[in-house]
């Protein structure tokens, strides 16, 4: 294809601009977004076995309910329930806090029936990790608020803009030798060769799911202001969103249908799901409403796991859900859609699993990126054998790609690490995450600037790989070590949190080996090598050889 | 001006062109967006289609301003994308009418 090249030379500034503004802040939100695919994984890996009581038969739920709402008062507002899931107890309610909103004290009753049907409950403080991480996902880790939202989602959004921007311009500058060179990965040529072409054909190939996440990003950022646009230019006195009716009727717990009906109701509504969790919320004050989550194996999902249906639970009308099928419910199908495209929530397990990878993919996307515009602005050797001095913009950029980028995994690693480590220390395992998240990363970035990207770069993937690695470790040592007061994987989904992170660390591991051959073997007119003290005589020599 | 040299080239005027494109073309997809709202499937009152429309304007405008710096120069492009404007503002008011 052909394309003047006057419009390659304006998109190729585009690419290069957009994308190393966004890159950095982007790598962070893809890694952290590739783990919130495995939420509730995460949980699970994170709490005590011991926290989950044993699930029971749809039919003891009537039974569970009732003995709890008279033995606890805030059971009379609201509770969760939970079918056949072995990460969550059959029944939850909030004694402080809520699911909704994020919070390091929630305390959390959770209830079982015992062998003889009687009541058994105990209090615990929920983790918040997979929270912490779906937050890091959705702020890269920007603290503060603006209004009610948090200032990194704002800076996300923006990000996600330029992001757009860069994968457009990327394409168009790309066309003309897309043909040519699409499939090649000509490892031989050169590094910065390699890198190139590993660069484009991760974008072309996952090109959908990234104009997808971006676009749904900028949605998730400035929504508010999106709707305030159509109020003003388009709605103006039409209301946006007609008034939801409410009954002035308030019911009493006792009068709650039974379990079994609230589910079959369901079921009729939607055949082709399951029901998997339900949510029962104001349920002492007319708003009385039942969420259920309802699970499509095959299908597509409006939430990050599951479809919707609200319901009133004592009159089993059904008021909303996200997979109205009625003609009406079209507009309602196609945003179930576009939330879908961005959580994943498709196609399963597999789904998720491939969003995990394209999550990855994207983190390597940035880094690629940020490597190649360092490659370019890279000073060689030129006649007068000298030794060039690499630009001030990339010694920082390089310091700023490793730190940030490498030390936020770092830091999510020994998080991790440290919140199974220091369970048995600390009342509440919730109030260290952050503060050793933030610990770690800014040292890490410090780190990267003092010492430079080249000594950085080797130090900080160690420490991704060792902690990465104490994962997996970490569970064997429980088994063999009970007194620890550890625990390991207890089912499928805990075993693949260990069996990703064992992955990850290999993985690091063998970018530590490369990264030491760049940096004592590689061209030491790099920014990436590490022999600056012997630099100057063996630049003598070296220039000796090429000439 | 046809044959002067420098507007034979496309310009790069990075800021008056992403401006244009940020403020004219969010003006330009609302613009849209609104003529679908009002005359698209199930009119303006139809329950949650403001939601799909909602998120019907950032691929719409992400996109002019991604061909913003195809325009040769960022005057230009303000001309361009500010006609374009009175053109589908003037269809949504018929439309509205």
């Amino acid at each position: 294809m052909k394309i003047k090249s006057d419009i390659l030379r304006q998109y190729q500034s585009v690419h290069i601009w957009t994308g190393i503004i966004s890159g950095i802040v982007l790598f962070i939100g893809f890694y952290a977004g590739s783990l919130t695919m495995f939420k509730p994984a995460i949980n699970a890996w994170a709490a005590p076995p011991s926290d989950t009581l044993s699930s029971i038969n749809t039919a003891q739920f009537d039974s569970l309910i009732k003995q709890a709402s008279m033995q606890y008062e805030e059971v009379k507002k609201g509770f969760n329930i939970f079918l056949n899931q072995k990460e969550h107890s059959p029944m939850t309610w909030y004694e402080k806090g809520s699911a909704r909103e994020l919070s390091l004290n929630d305390q959390l009753w959770h209830a079982s029936l015992d062998e003889k049907n009687q009541l058994i409950a105990h209090k615990t403080n929920p983790s918040a990790l997979a929270e912490l991480i779906d937050q890091l996902h959705q702020t890269a880790g920007i603290a503060g608020k603006i209004g009610h939202e948090y200032l990194g989602v704002y800076i996300l959004g923006i990000a996600a803009i330029l992001y757009f921007l860069a994968l457009i311009s990327g394409v168009i500058f790309l066309l003309p030798s897309l043909a040519k060179t699409f499939f090649a990965l000509r490892k031989n040529k050169s590094s910065s060769r390699f890198w190139l072409d590993a660069h484009n054909l991760v974008g072309i190939t996952s090109l959908p799911f990234h104009l997808v996440i971006s676009l749904s990003v900028v949605v998730f950022a400035f929504h508010d202001p999106l709707y305030g646009s159509l109020k003003l230019a388009v709605y103006q006195e039409q209301p946006l969103f007609p008034a939801q009716k409410h009954t002035k009727i308030t019911y009493d717990i006792s009068q709650l249908q039974p379990v079994s009906s609230l589910i079959n109701q369901a079921q009729n509504f939607a055949p082709s799901h399951q029901v998997i969790d339900m949510t029962f919320m104001n349920l002492n004050n007319p708003r009385a409403m039942l969420r259920l989550g309802m699970y499509d194996k095959g299908g597509l999902m409006r939430g990050p796991i599951t479809d919707y249906i609200y319901m009133n639970p004592y009159n089993l009308k059904i008021t909303n859900s996200s997979l109205d099928p009625s003609d009406e419910g079209i507009w309602t199908r196609a945003v179930a859609t576009f939330f879908a495209l961005h959580f994943g929530s498709f196609g399963g397990d597999m789904g998720r699993w491939v969003y995990f990878l394209l999550g990855l993919g994207g983190a390597f996307l940035f880094y690629s990126g940020n490597l190649l515009w360092l490659e370019k602005r890279r000073k060689k050797f030129k006649k007068d054998n000298l030794l060039p001095t690499q630009t001030r913009a990339c010694h920082l950029m390089a310091s700023a790609t490793i730190g940030i980028c490498f030390g936020s995994v770092a830091a999510v690693s020994i998080t991790m690490l440290a919140g199974k480590w220091l369970y048995p220390w600390v009342e509440n395992i919730n109030s260290i995450y952050l503060p050793v998240y933030y610990l770690i990363f800014l040292s890490l970035v410090a780190y990267a600037f003092i010492q430079g990207a080249a000594k950085s770069a080797i130090a900080i993937f160690k420490i991704c790989a060792i902690a990465t690695l104490a994962i997996p470790l970490t569970s064997i040592i429980a088994v063999l070590m009970p007194s620890l007061g550890l625990w390991s994987a207890n089912s499928i989904s805990t075993l693949g949190v260990d069996l990703v992170a064992l992955a990850f660390g290999l993985c690091f591991i063998y970018g530590v080996i490369k990264m030491k051959k760049r940096a004592l073997y590689g061209p030491i007119d790099s920014i990436w090598s590490l022999s600056s003290h012997i630099k100057k005589e063996v630049s003598f020599s070296c220039t000796e050889k090429i000439q | 001006m046809e044959n002067s040299t420098r507007t034979s080239r496309i310009q790069p005027d990075w800021w008056s062109k992403s401006i244009a494109g940020i403020f004219l073309g969010l003006l330009l997809s609302v613009g849209l967006v609104g003529i679908f709202a009002w005359s698209g499937p199930g009119g303006i009152a139809a329950p949650v289609k403001v939601q799909f429309n909602m998120w019907l304007i950032s691929p719409i405008w992400l996109l002019i301003l991604s061909f913003t710096y195809m325009f040769k120069t960022g005057l230009r492009a303000f001309i361009c994308l500010s006609s374009a404007n009175i053109v589908i503002y003037l269809i949504l008011f018929a439309v509205r009418a």
